[in-house]
C-alpha cells in the first residue's frame, strides 16, 4: 500500500511539473500565430481583417504571463482547451476526440499486438533455441524492423495496393462509403487499416522479439529454473511462470511507455498513408504556431504516458514482490 | 504450430472476406475532387472563414456576377441580372435576378444581399478582401436594387465585392450571435450544390433540386476527399479514383498523362513569382544590382530546372503571359532577355570593380555578396534560386540563399528583414492591374519593421501611385490599358521586383466518364479546385461523357 501512495503522490508531482512545462514551451518558441496566419492566407487577407481576426482568437492580448498561467490551470481541470486556429472555429477537445480513436484503432492494436507477439516470439524462440522457428522467425523481424518505416511503407502501397490492387493505398475508409456503423464500413475500416498495421508490426515487432529472447536466455541459466527442472515441473509450466513472468519484467516499463505514446500518433504513418489521425494533427499545430491545440496535445500524451508508468508500475509490484519491500 | 496455422487461416478468411466486400458507389454521376490541402476538412462552411471559404462559395453560397480571370475579368450576371456604375464610377447599382430561392425554399432578395454587406462592416474580420476601405455606403433601392457608394472611384473593386463576396441568407445569418466563430455546418444558399454529407475526411454535395439554371447541375454527387499529403492525392489522380485533380505532379507525363489516355492537364498562368529586392537596403537600392541581375537570370532555365518546365518563365513586365497576352507591351517585355555580357558591362559602368577570378566588388570595395530568403519546404523554389545562384555567379555576383521555416519566412518578407526575398503574390486578380498594384502601390507597404500587405520590397512613387488611382476612375478598356502600359514601362525602367516565372493554377482532369471541361481553348473559369467561385461553374458545366 505504501508503495502506491508513494508512487501516486509522484505521480501528482511529475504531472504538475508537466503541465507547467507545457505552459511555458510554446510561448518560448519563435515567431507569432498572428503571421502564421497571414501566411496561411499568402496575400488573401488584408491586414484590418487580420487584426481583427487577431482579436477573435485571442492572441497578442497582451495577458500578463502569470495570470495567463493561472487561467490556463483553471481551465484545464475544466477540461476546456480553447478555440483552435488550424481548425478554427472548432474547439480543441472537438477536433482531438474526432482525431483520437482513429489513432487509438490503428497504433493502440499495433502496439499491443507487437507487444503480444513480439514477446511470445521471443519467449518461445529462447525456449527452443535452434529450433526452426527460432531460425526463421527472429531474423526475419529483426531485419524488417531495421527498415526505415517510410520506405517499407511505400514499397507495401506499390506492391500491394498499386501493382496488385488488393487494398487501399490510402485514408481510413473509402470516400464513397456512407459512414454508419454497417457492416459495410466496419468493413471498409479494416480494409484500409490492413496496410498500415501491416507495416507498423513488421518494423516494431522485432525488437521485442530480441528483448525478450536474450532475457529469457538469461533467467533460463538462472538457479531457481534448474531447480524447477530438477522438482520435475513439466517444461510448460517452467517456460511460462518461471522464465516468461522473470524475463518480461524488464520488457514490461518499455511497453507501457509505448502505450503511453500511442496518443502521440504516428506521424510518419498517418502522413503516408493519409490516416486521420493525432499525429498528423500535431505537427500542423506546430506548423501553425496553434498554441492551444499543441498544449492540448501535450498535456494528453504527458497525461497517457504517465498513467502507463504508474500502471506499469503496480504491474510491476504484483509480478515481482520484491519491488514491493524495496525502500 | 497448429495453433499458429489456424491463425494464420483465420486471418486469411477474414482478409478474403474483407477483400470482397467492394464499397458499393452510389447510383447518378459523381465527380470527385484531389485536392491537398494538408488538412482535414472541420465541417465548418463560413464562407467569410478564409480557412474554409474555398468550399462553400460558388457551390452553396453565390456571388452576385462571375469575373472570369482567364479572360481579362470579363463578366457574366449570376445572382445580380445586371449592373451599372453611375456617378463617376463612385456608385454600383446590382438588379437581382428574380425567381432564385435558399435552398430551404425562402425566396432571395435584395436584403440579403444588404445583410450579408452589413455583417462585413460590422464584423472587420469577415471583411476578408476590405471591401469596407473603400465603401462609404450600401443601401436597398426599391425591391430589388441595391446600390454601392465609394469614397472614391473604385472600379478594380468590381472584382472583390460582385465576384469575392459570397451572399448569405438574411434569415438564418440574423440570428447567429457571432459571425466571426460560427462554424456553419450546414449551409444554406443559393447555389448549384448542398453539403449533403461531411466527415473530418470527406465532403459530399449533392445537386440542388430547385436550382435557379434550370436543368442545371448535371452532375449528382461531388465528392471532395481530405489529403494531408501530396502522394496519395496524386495516387488517386493517377489511378482515376479522383477525376478532377489541382495537384503538382512531378514527372507528369509518366506520372499521370500515361496511365491512362483520358487523363489531360492544362496550367494556366496568373501571377509571377519575383525577386523581391529590399530597395531601403543600401546595396540593391542601387539600379545598377538590380538590373544587372535582371540580364544575368536565365529565366527558362529557372523554369526548366526549377519548375519542371510547368510554370513558364515570366518577362520584366510583370504581365503574365499567355493569360493576359492583350495587355503586354512587347517591346517592353523583350528588355532584360538572358545577356550575362551586358550584366557585366552594366555593373562595370556604374564603377563596380571585376577582379582576376571574375567577381566584383562593390564602388567602396567589398565584395558583391548578396543574400536571398526563400521557403525551405517549396522544393521548388529551392531548386529555381539554386539555378540562379549560379547563373549569379557566373556573372560574378555571390549569392548566398537563406531556406526558412515559413513562419519566419513570412516575419521577415512582411517586415522587411532581407536584402533578397524570393516569392509570389498568389493573390493576383481578374486583370494585370491587380498584381502590378500589389507590387507597387506605396499604401500596400509599411516602413521597416512594421507589417507590409504586399508591397514587401518598399517601393514608393508618387508618380506610380496616381497612374494605379487613375485606373480605379475609369471603366474604359482602353484607358486602362494605356495605363498599366506605364505600370510596366515602371517595372522595366526601375526594376524594384525581378518576375522570374509565373505561377499556375494546379488542373488535371479526366475525360472517360465527364465532359465539359475548362480547356485551353475554352477558359470559361480558373480550372483549379480551390479557386472560388470558379470551381462551381466548372461543375455547372461537367456532364456525363457520351
Amino acid at each position: 500500500m505504501r508503495f502506491v501512495v508513494r508512487r501516486v503522490a509522484f505521480f501528482v508531482a511529475t504531472l504538475w511539473a508537466a503541465i507547467t512545462i507545457n505552459f511555458l514551451i510554446p510561448r518560448l518558441m519563435p515567431g507569432n500565430a498572428a503571421i502564421a496566419m497571414l501566411g496561411r492566407y499568402r496575400g488573401r487577407i488584408n491586414p484590418a481583417a487580420l487584426h481583427a481576426l487577431e482579436i477573435a482568437f485571442g492572441i497578442n492580448t497582451h495577458q500578463g504571463l502569470v495570470s495567463a498561467y493561472f487561467s490556463y490551470l483553471g481551465n484545464i481541470v475544466r477540461g476546456r482547451f480553447g478555440t483552435s486556429l488550424t481548425f478554427f472555429p472548432d474547439a480543441v477537445m472537438h477536433e482531438v476526440l474526432q482525431a483520437l480513436p482513429w489513432t487509438l484503432g490503428l497504433v493502440g492494436l499495433t502496439t499491443i499486438l507487437a507487444f503480444i507477439a513480439g514477446t511470445l516470439i521471443g519467449l518461445i524462440s529462447a525456449w527452443r533455441r535452434g529450433g526452426m522457428l527460432d531460425g526463421v522467425l527472429p531474423p526475419i523481424f529483426v531485419i524488417t524492423s531495421a527498415f526505415p518505416y517510410f520506405w517499407l511503407a511505400l514499397l507495401a502501397i506499390w506492391l500491394f495496393a498499386i501493382k496488385l490492387g488488393w487494398l487501399p493505398e490510402n485514408g481510413g475508409y473509402d470516400v464513397k462509403t456512407n459512414v454508419a456503423w454497417s457492416w459495410t464500413f466496419i468493413a471498409d475500416v479494416i480494409r484500409h487499416s490492413i496496410l498500415p498495421a501491416a507495416t507498423i508490426l513488421a518494423t516494431s515487432v522485432g525488437g521485442w522479439i530480441l528483448t525478450m529472447r536474450n532475457n529469457t536466455i538469461s533467467v533460463l541459466a538462472e538457479d531457481y529454473v534448474r531447480m524447477a527442472r530438477a522438482k520435475g515441473l513439466s517444461s510448460w509450466r517452467i517456460m511460462w511462470t518461471y522464465a516468461g513472468r522473470n524475463a518480461i519484467l524488464p520488457n514490461l516499463t518499455g511497453f507501457a511507455m509505448s502505450l503511453g505514446f500511442v496518443v502521440s500518433g504516428a506521424i510518419l504513418v498517418e502522413f503516408v498513408f493519409n490516416y486521420p489521425g493525432v499525429g498528423w494533427m500535431f505537427l500542423q499545430s506546430v506548423e501553425n504556431q496553434d498554441y492551444a491545440l499543441m498544449q492540448g496535445l501535450f498535456l494528453m500524451i504527458t497525461v497517457a504516458v504517465l498513467v502507463a508508468i504508474l500502471a506499469a508500475d503496480i504491474a510491476t509490484a504484483i509480478l515481482d514482490p520484491r519491488t514491493r519491500d524495496s525502500r | 504450430m497448429r495453433r499458429v496455422l489456424v491463425a494464420a487461416l483465420l486471418v486469411a478468411t477474414a482478409a478474403a472476406v474483407f477483400a470482397s466486400i467492394g464499397s458499393g458507389a452510389p447510383g447518378g454521376s459523381s465527380v470527385t475532387i484531389s485536392n491537398e490541402q494538408g488538412t482535414t476538412w472541420t465541417c465548418g462552411f463560413n464562407p467569410f472563414n478564409g480557412s474554409t471559404q474555398f468550399l462553400s462559395a460558388g457551390t452553396v453560397y453565390e456571388e452576385l456576377t462571375f469575373v472570369n480571370g482567364l479572360k481579362s475579368g470579363s463578366t457574366t450576371n449570376w445572382l445580380a441580372s445586371s449592373y451599372t456604375w453611375g456617378k463617376g464610377n463612385k456608385t454600383l447599382t446590382f438588379t437581382m435576378r428574380p425567381g432564385v430561392k435558399w435552398s430551404d425554399g425562402k425566396p432571395f432578395s435584395a436584403a440579403d444581399v444588404l445583410f450579408t454587406f452589413d455583417m462585413l462592416k460590422k464584423n472587420p474580420a469577415l471583411d476578408l478582401n476590405a471591401a469596407w476601405s473603400v465603401l462609404k455606403s450600401v443601401r436597398q433601392q426599391g425591391s430589388d436594387k441595391v446600390v454601392f457608394s465609394f469614397k472614391t472611384s473604385a472600379v478594380p473593386y468590381f472584382y472583390y465585392i460582385a465576384d469575392q463576396t459570397p451572399i448569405v441568407p438574411q434569415h438564418i445569418w440574423a440570428s447567429v450571435k457571432n459571425p466571426v466563430t460560427y462554424k456553419d455546418p450546414h449551409p444554406v444558399g443559393t447555389g448549384p450544390y448542398t453539403m449533403s454529407a461531411c466527415s473530418p475526411q470527406v465532403i459530399k454535395y449533392a445537386k440542388n433540386t430547385s436550382y435557379w439554371q434550370k436543368g442545371l447541375p448535371k452532375i449528382d454527387t461531388v465528392f471532395y476527399p481530405a489529403f494531408t499529403s501530396n502522394d496519395p492525392a496524386n495516387q488517386q489522380l493517377a489511378s482515376g479514383e479522383a477525376q478532377w485533380g489541382s495537384q503538382f505532379i512531378p514527372n507528369i507525363k509518366a506520372y499521370y498523362l500515361s496511365k491512362n489516355a483520358d487523363n489531360h492537364y492544362w496550367f494556366p498562368p496568373l501571377v509571377n513569382v519575383d525577386v523581391f529586392f529590399n530597395l531601403k537596403d543600401p546595396v540593391v537600392s542601387n539600379i545598377a544590382v538590380r538590373k544587372a541581375i535582371a540580364y544575368a537570370i536565365d529565366r527558362s532555365k529557372v523554369s526548366q530546372i526549377g519548375e519542371y518546365g510547368y510554370e513558364p518563365p515570366a518577362n520584366q513586365t510583370g504581365i503574365v503571359t499567355p493569360t493576359f497576352g492583350s495587355w503586354l507591351d512587347t517591346k517592353a517585355a523583350s528588355t532584360y532577355g538572358y545577356n550575362p555580357a551586358k550584366a557585366i558591362s552594366i555593373l562595370t559602368k556604374a564603377g563596380f570593380k571585376r577582379s582576376g577570378n571574375g567577381t566584383f566588388t562593390t564602388p567602396s570595395g567589398k565584395p558583391l555578396a548578396l543574400r536571398i530568403i526563400n521557403i525551405g519546404g517549396y522544393s521548388d523554389w529551392v531548386a529555381s534560386v539554386q539555378v540562379i545562384q549560379n547563373q549569379l555567379k557566373a556573372v560574378g555576383i555571390q549569392l548566398t540563399a537563406e531556406n526558412l521555416s515559413s513562419t519566419t519566412y513570412d516575419t521577415d518578407l512582411f517586415n522587411g528583414k532581407f536584402q533578397l526575398a524570393y516569392s509570389g503574390n498568389e493573390s493576383g486578380g481578374p486583370a494585370p492591374y491587380y498584381e502590378l498594384r500589389q507590387i507597387l502601390y506605396s499604401k500596400n507597404s509599411a516602413p521597416i519593421g512594421q507589417t507590409a500587405a504586399t508591397n514587401w520590397e518598399r517601393y514608393s512613387n508618387k508618380t506610380t501611385d496616381a497612374l494605379i488611382e487613375q485606373y480605379g476612375a475609369t471603366t474604359s478598356s482602353a484607358q486602362q490599358r494605356a495605363i498599366v502600359k506605364k505600370l510596366e514601362a515602371v517595372m522595366v525602367n526601375e526594376v524594384p521586383v525581378i518576375p522570374v516565372t509565373e505561377s499556375v493554377d494546379w488542373y488535371q482532369y479526366n475525360t472517360k466518364s465527364l465532359g465539359g471541361w475548362v480547356t485551353q481553348g475554352n477558359p470559361y473559369a480558373k480550372p483549379a479546385a480551390y479557386e472560388h467561385p470558379d470551381w462551381a461553374v466548372m461543375l455547372l458545366h461537367l456532364r456525363p461523357a457520351g
